[in-house]
């Protein structure tokens, strides 16, 4: 099945006078897709939303949101972009019924779908609070709510997940994979790779303005060529059987490269009968790191 | 209030000025400079009586020209205060940018935020200067109901208008702030140089009598400070030409009343479209 193409970016370049925060940056991303924005402070991904949400113009290239080139005049388009900002704090003396109902009107959301989405966020109980009285994870909630309360088809979440306890995480994370459930396409900006990990498509990360790497989780693996670690007790004894796979053995694992991790594990339950093994794959903070070593290492 | 912001046949330049009035009551600012505004007429107006231990009420003229003198220092502190972090503000608890991620045209935004500024503003000005207008009905004898009507109306529209002006000055520099410790101190400067310095200074040069100091030239100083012009608006209104002392002088400038409104408002469009274009400019 095809899934229509909600965000295309096409050689994006970004200059602010003699900075260059973005270099070149294209990617796609089509409905039910959630992609991981990563990159270290600084790396351009604030750039990248700001322009994706129509807020600043690329010096050079694209951006696309459901076929329409966004600029200020198509708002029509900015009415079905969700957006929670990094460490919003919202209005401290409204309640969070009155910031909820604020966004909403400006988006022409009624009454009832505010009450239903503050049931929803778990956050009924408090709406007549003040919001200088919430919790961290209260007002992510809230603006979370707040960036779903149209029910726009691309959600921008820039540290959605930031301050929070994992219990509050893992709601956010719930909630994410409801919305691409549902068709909606997400794009997460964080620096907390693993919570991240299981819950997106692929990943684009970014470093000093340019693309580091791209795609799929397997894919980025596969592109770094990074180990993954076997572990089991028999391939003490057995690992010189191995040498043919560029493989080393030490600290108790066998380190293999991840292109050839198919091969290995055939010949390993196959010709030398292990099956008691554990498979430690390299995590997208590996990934990151390795991309942010080799760009470090580029840069002197 | 809430359930205004919940149903959509407003606009959004109403949907933010509904924002902005429930904000400002919520931190108690309508009623804290209703109450100053309020302080201060009533003490202009009765301050006589308590010296000389009975109802002793100014001429209308006078205590216009009282009122005014003391309005021009406070309203444009208050339209400050309640402007100066009305964007920088925003820009710090990330709102700016959320909103503008709405179908939201930065005309749309500066327009609602003065409505309900303005409203703000209208409304302490009704009723802290309009009690002072209805008792001098109620305990005065030689006040017609017309003409206190009127001046007073006056007042209170010149009043706010000046309020708006400054409103507006307030949201170029929070526009233009990093932080709101910044944009208070500069707007506090600009309020200095607008309502004291260059209001003496030009008292000065009218009362010197120097030879350059043509009546033109005159209106032109008094078109570029619109304190001067509130003054003058207030003074012309009531006919203070005869009065005793310099403010006297600005009355006499030979600006018609239309003239006067005229040029607030002129100073009004300038400030809009000045805070528009900077924050079309506004890095964001």
């Amino acid at each position: 099945m095809t899934r229509s193409v909600v965000v295309k970016v096409t050689d994006v370049h970004k200059s602010y006078q003699d900075f260059v925060a973005l270099k070149g940056v294209s990617f796609e991303l089509h409905a039910g897709q959630t992609m991981a924005l990563l990159g270290h402070n600084g790396a351009g991904k604030s750039s990248l939303i700001k322009m994706i949400l129509g807020l600043i113009q690329p010096s050079l290239g694209e951006i696309q949101v459901y076929g329409n080139t966004l600029n200020a005049s198509q708002q029509h388009v900015q009415l079905d972009i969700g957006y929670l900002p990094e460490n919003v704090s919202f209005y401290e003396k409204l309640s969070g019924y009155e910031v909820l109902s604020y966004f909403a009107a400006l988006k022409g959301v009624n009454r009832e779908k505010v009450l239903q989405i503050l049931v929803e966020f778990g956050l009924a109980d408090a709406q007549h609070r003040l919001v200088k009285t919430y919790s961290k994870g209260m007002r992510q909630r809230l603006g979370f709510a707040q960036a779903i309360l149209s029910e726009p088809r691309l959600i921008l979440l820039d540290e959605p997940t930031v301050g929070l306890d994992p219990l509050a995480s893992e709601f956010m994370y719930r909630k994410i994979n409801e919305l691409k459930a549902k068709g909606c396409a997400v794009i997460i900006c964080t620096h907390e790779l693993s919570l991240v990990e299981g819950n997106v498509d692929f990943a684009l990360i970014v470093g000093q303005g340019k693309v580091l790497a791209q795609g799929s989780l397997n894919e980025l693996k596969q592109a770094s060529n990074l180990k993954i670690k076997i572990k089991s007790a028999a391939l003490e004894q057995h690992h010189q059987h191995l040498n043919g796979f560029q493989s080393c053995y030490f600290q108790g694992c066998l380190h293999v490269d991840y292109g050839i991790k198919a091969d290995v594990i055939r010949h390993i339950t196959q010709h030398l009968g292990i099956y008691d093994f554990s498979l430690a794959e390299p995590s997208l903070n590996d990934i990151y790191q390795y991309y942010i070593n080799q760009l470090e290492g580029q840069h002197g | 209030m809430a359930s205004i912001f919940a149903t959509m046949p407003y606009s959004p330049v109403w949907i933010i000025a509904s924002k902005e009035i429930k904000d400002g009551l919520r931190n108690r600012w309508v009623s804290f400079i209703t109450l100053i505004f309020m302080a201060l007429s009533l003490s202009v107006t009765f301050a006589g009586s308590a010296v000389s231990g009975a109802l002793v009420l100014p001429e209308l003229p006078v205590l216009i020209s009282s009122l005014s003198t003391i309005a021009v220092f406070i309203i444009p502190l208050t339209a400050i205060l309640i402007s100066y972090d009305s964007f920088v503000g925003e820009e710090e608890s990330g709102t700016l940018l959320l909103l503008l991620s709405y179908p939201l045209t930065r005309k749309q935004i500066i327009a609602g935020k003065l409505l309900g500024h303005s409203i703000m503003m209208a409304f302490t000005s009704l009723l802290g200067f309009g009690i002072t207008a209805l008792l001098l009905l109620i305990l005065g004898k030689d006040y017609p109901v017309g003409i206190t009507v009127c001046v007073f109306s006056q007042f209170i529209l010149s009043s706010i208008l000046l309020a708006m002006t400054f409103i507006l000055i307030g949201y170029v520099v929070s526009l233009r702030s990093t932080e709101k410790a910044r944009a208070i101190g500069l707007l506090l400067f600009v309020w200095f140089l607008f309502v004291l310095i260059y209001d003496l200074v030009l008292l000065a040069l009218l009362v010197a009598d120097l030879s350059f100091m043509t009546p033109e030239l005159i209106n032109v100083l008094i078109a570029f400070n619109p304190t001067d012009i509130y003054r003058a608006i207030n003074l012309v209104a009531v006919g203070a030409e005869d009065l005793q002392g310099t403010l006297s002088l600005i009355a006499q400038s030979g600006l018609g009343l239309s003239v006067l409104y005229g040029l607030l408002i002129v100073w009004i469009i300038g400030l809009s479209i000045l805070a528009l274009s900077v924050f079309k400019c506004k890095k964001l």
